[in-house]
Formats: C-alpha cells, sequence, structure tokens
C-alpha cells in the first residue's frame, strides 16, 4: 500500500510541479540519433549482449534492441552508448 | 565519452573476455567506475573491449567473481612504445655513435701536403709542423689557426722565405717557397781587382794576381789593385784575379732621437672568454663580467665543428682581452747619445757585408734641443774593397 502512495505521490508532483519526468519517476532516457547511434540514462545492468541483440534491465521492466553489428562505444553504471543498425526498441514488462 | 589521446597516452589494453557470466561481468565492472568501451561480441559467450592499463591489474578479481576467462590481446599507448624503444635502444645508440664518429673523423687532419719545397726542407717543415701538433690524425679543435702555422713555420725554417697554409677539409695544403740562394759565379774569366769606394789599404789577401797597392796606400774607387796580368811584362800570362782587400773606408751618420717617446704597450694584463655559439647564438661557458680594462685590444679565434664537407653551426668561441698601456720613455741626456750611437752603429752595420768591422767612431756634432739628440757621427771601417772588372785580351795589350 505504501509503495502505492510513493508512486501516486511521485505522479502527482511530476505532473503539478512541472519536474523532469526521468529525474522523478527513474524512467529511461533514450537518445536516438537516427538508425545509428542510442544513447540509453538511467538503466540498471546489462542483461545480456550480443552484436544482434542488447538486454538492459530498468527500474520497471526491461529494454530490449535488436538490430545488427553492435558496438557498445560506452558504459556507464547508469548511461550506455550503443553503435551500430538500430533496427527496434521494445519494452518488455517484468 | 573521454578523449581516447589522453587514453593513448596512458596506454590502452584490448581484452578478450569469455565465459558464461560475461554480462555479470560488464555490469560488475561498470558497478565499481572501470572505464571500457568499444565492447564489442563475438559469438554468443565472448566479448572484446577496450580498457586503460592503469584498470587492467583490477579486473582478474572481477573475471574470477563471474567466472569468465581473460586474454589479453592488444596493447597501445606510449607506456609500451617506450617499452619496445627500449628494447630496440641499441639502434638508436648506434645510430648517435655513428654521427658522432663522423663527426670525429671529420674534424681531423688527414692529410698534410706540402708543395715546392726540396725534400730536405720538405722534412724540416714536416718536424717544425709535428713539434707545432700539426699531425695525421690530430684533431683540428686543438691545432692553431692557420696563419699561426704560417707564421710559426716562416719563423722556425729558415730555408723557406714564405709558406701559404691552407686547410681544405681535412688536409693541410702548404705552398713553400724557398729562399733561392744564388750560386756564386766562379768568375773565371780573365779580370782585375779595382777598388770599390775611396780607402786606405790596411790587409790584402791575394789569391792570384799581382797586387799593383801596397798596404797603407790610397786608392780611389776604380783604381786597379790586383792586375790579372801576371809574368814578365812582354808575355803576361792571363789569370782571374782573385782576393780580398781590407781598407779602412769612412762613413758619416746622422742620428736623431726623441728624448720622450711614447709606446703602446701590453701590461699582462688579460682576460679570456669563452663562448659556445649555435647559429647566431653566442652562449658564454667561462670568462663572465665586464672588462674592466680602459684600453684594450680583442682577439677572437673561431673553431667550427666539421661534418663532412659541411661546417656545422657549432662552433667554439674564444675571446681574449689585453689591457693596453701607454708608456712614456724618457731618457738623460747621457742615455739618449748612447742610445743614439749604438742605433747609429745598427745603422752602419746594416748597411755593410758581413765582414766588415768598426774600427773606430768619432762623435763630430752633438745637439740637444726640441727634446732631441741629434748625433753625427763619423765611423772607420774595415771592408773589403776589391771588385772584380773582367778584361778581355784586347784590352790588356
Amino acid at each position: 500500500m505504501a509503495k502505492k502512495w510513493g508512486t501516486v505521490l511521485r505522479s502527482w508532483m511530476t505532473k503539478n510541479m512541472e519536474l523532469p519526468q526521468d529525474v522523478m519517476m527513474d524512467l529511461p532516457r533514450i537518445t536516438m540519433i537516427g538508425q545509428i547511434h542510442i544513447y540509453i540514462e538511467n538503466h540498471r545492468g546489462l542483461l545480456s549482449f550480443s552484436d544482434k541483440e542488447i538486454r538492459l534491465l530498468l527500474k520497471q521492466g526491461q529494454l530490449l534492441v535488436k538490430g545488427k553489428a553492435f558496438v557498445i562505444k560506452t558504459i556507464m553504471p547508469e548511461e550506455i552508448m550503443l553503435e551500430g543498425k538500430i533496427d527496434q526498441v521494445t519494452y518488455l514488462p517484468d | 565519452m573521454k578523449n581516447q589521446w589522453i587514453e593513448f597516452y596512458k596506454g590502452v589494453v584490448t581484452v578478450k573476455a569469455y565465459g558464461k557470466g560475461i554480462e555479470r561481468f560488464i555490469n560488475s565492472l561498470t558497478r565499481d567506475k572501470i572505464h571500457i568501451w568499444n565492447v564489442r561480441s563475438h559469438g554468443t559467450s565472448a566479448i572484446t573491449f577496450q580498457m586503460n592499463l592503469r584498470d587492467a591489474k583490477k579486473i582478474r578479481k572481477y573475471a574470477r567473481d563471474s567466472e569468465c576467462k581473460l586474454e589479453f590481446q592488444q596493447r597501445e599507448g606510449i607506456p609500451f612504445l617506450a617499452i619496445r624503444m627500449l628494447r630496440n635502444s641499441g639502434f638508436l645508440i648506434g645510430a648517435f655513435l655513428f654521427l658522432v664518429v663522423i663527426t670525429l673523423l671529420s674534424n681531423m687532419v688527414w692529410g698534410i701536403e706540402i708543395k715546392g719545397a726540396n725534400p730536405a726542407t720538405e722534412y724540416k717543415i714536416q718536424k717544425e709542423l709535428e713539434a707545432m701538433g700539426v699531425k695525421t690524425g690530430k684533431l683540428q679543435f686543438f691545432i692553431d689557426n692557420v696563419e699561426a702555422i704560417q707564421k710559426g713555420l716562416t719563423n722556425n725554417v729558415k730555408e723557406i722565405t714564405w709558406v701559404g697554409v691552407e686547410l681544405k677539409g681535412t688536409t693541410y695544403h702548404l705552398q713553400v717557397v724557398e729562399k733561392n740562394e744564388p750560386e756564386k759565379i766562379e768568375a773565371l774569366g780573365p779580370q782585375h781587382l779595382v777598388a770599390k769606394k775611396k780607402a786606405i789599404i790596411e790587409n790584402m789577401f791575394v789569391e792570384e794576381g799581382q797586387p799593383v797597392v801596397s798596404i797603407h796606400d790610397r786608392v780611389v774607387p776604380g783604381q786597379l789593385l790586383v792586375s790579372g796580368l801576371v809574368g814578365k811584362e812582354e808575355e803576361p800570362e792571363v789569370v782571374s784575379a782573385k782576393g780580398e782587400v781590407f781598407g779602412e773606408t769612412w762613413y758619416k751618420s746622422t742620428v736623431t732621437l726623441p728624448i720622450n717617446s711614447t709606446f703602446q704597450v701590453f701590461n699582462g694584463n688579460e682576460k679570456e672568454k669563452h663562448y659556445l655559439e649555435i647559429g647566431s647564438w653566442k652562449i658564454p661557458i667561462w670568462g663572465f663580467g665586464k672588462i674592466e680594462f680602459k684600453e684594450h685590444e680583442k682577439e677572437e679565434n673561431k673553431k667550427s665543428l666539421r661534418f663532412l664537407s659541411w661546417n656545422l653551426p657549432l662552433s667554439y668561441q674564444n675571446e681574449t682581452f689585453r689591457e693596453r698601456q701607454t708608456i712614456t720613455r724618457t731618457y738623460t741626456n747621457k742615455e739618449a747619445v748612447e742610445v743614439a750611437k749604438e742605433m747609429a752603429r745598427q745603422d752602419i752595420k746594416s748597411l755593410l757585408d758581413d765582414n766588415a768591422k768598426i774600427k773606430g767612431e768619432k762623435v763630430l756634432h752633438q745637439s740637444a734641443d726640441n727634446g732631441k739628440v741629434t748625433l753625427s757621427i763619423h765611423f772607420q771601417i774595415i771592408e773589403n774593397i776589391a771588385q772584380g772588372q773582367p778584361f778581355t785580351q784586347g784590352d790588356a795589350e
């Protein structure tokens, strides 16, 4: 019950105080440059990595990126920059 | 993203990781802020990535924790280059030594060529050069300059009138002009001996011929002293008269000597400065401070380094400053007279032959005015007054 109250409060605050949602709600911020770059902030770790597919853990659920010739340009605790040819970005529920 | 160049300076390694838990491995690395980049996957359970050389030592622990095997592949960057350079330092040292040796050899004396001298003189010149330190195999750096060699040779080797010394590359070229002492022409033709100048005969050494004058005779120039006709008057024998006739001759010499005279002399105080010259940039290496001499003369000596046939823009320069002093010399009257007499004697001697003697001298006139001493001296000289005068048979008859 308490957790739910917290979420409700945060959601209300972001709506009414015009705070960025990614900061307030720990949501990922994804920046893409065409098909070649994808920059993901606020991830929670790498789940699997191959040259066609990358799976990242988020606070809620997972993010699946598919494509070709993936190279992780940089990886930091909460940021990752991926290069290659990105075909699809999918959110997966828990 | 970090600057790749800074990473390159620190050293970059490419690591291959394989095993089951590679994702876990990457997560644990990122969590502990170990920076990795260019992560690529190779097949299902192998990845390669690049990382800092400094962090490379730490990752073994993470690999063990996440059941991964590691393999270090490429090593790039300055630290590895430095190691390689150190390993190949033999080449560098060799190249450097080669340059040093070439420079050294370019600055050596490799030959001395003497032209225009006969073997005896050449040998003497060689000896003299050796004494001065000019030898094959010597460094030019420690040899006097060309002018000094030239001066030394002209002073010390009597057989030469002039020597031109030239340094071409590593060879000294010496052009010698020898003194050609003219051979005495043996007067074989018939001749008389006649008087050269007015004199009173003092002594006679007649080798051949018929003397026609005797001691204490007074002769005038051109007078016959020794006849080349000997024997009976009717049928004389013709010879070449030879001999020496010493007569007393007279010379008058006037000498003027100032009592006060000023000279510029070096008083022995000197200061040396040494410079290393690179291009037009002069670096003092020894001898600092200002020259405190009121009057001085500067002598420069420059020695440049050579490389093969080029002069390197690198030279050593030596400057010597010598203090100059003006000295006034004052004679007393008596001293002045003595000095003037000596000067007059020297003056006379330079006019005469070597075998002439001063028999007597007499001061005719002596005056001292306007700070000058003037002497007139009369000299009595004993000298050879005989002079050959050829004649032909026809003249004699």
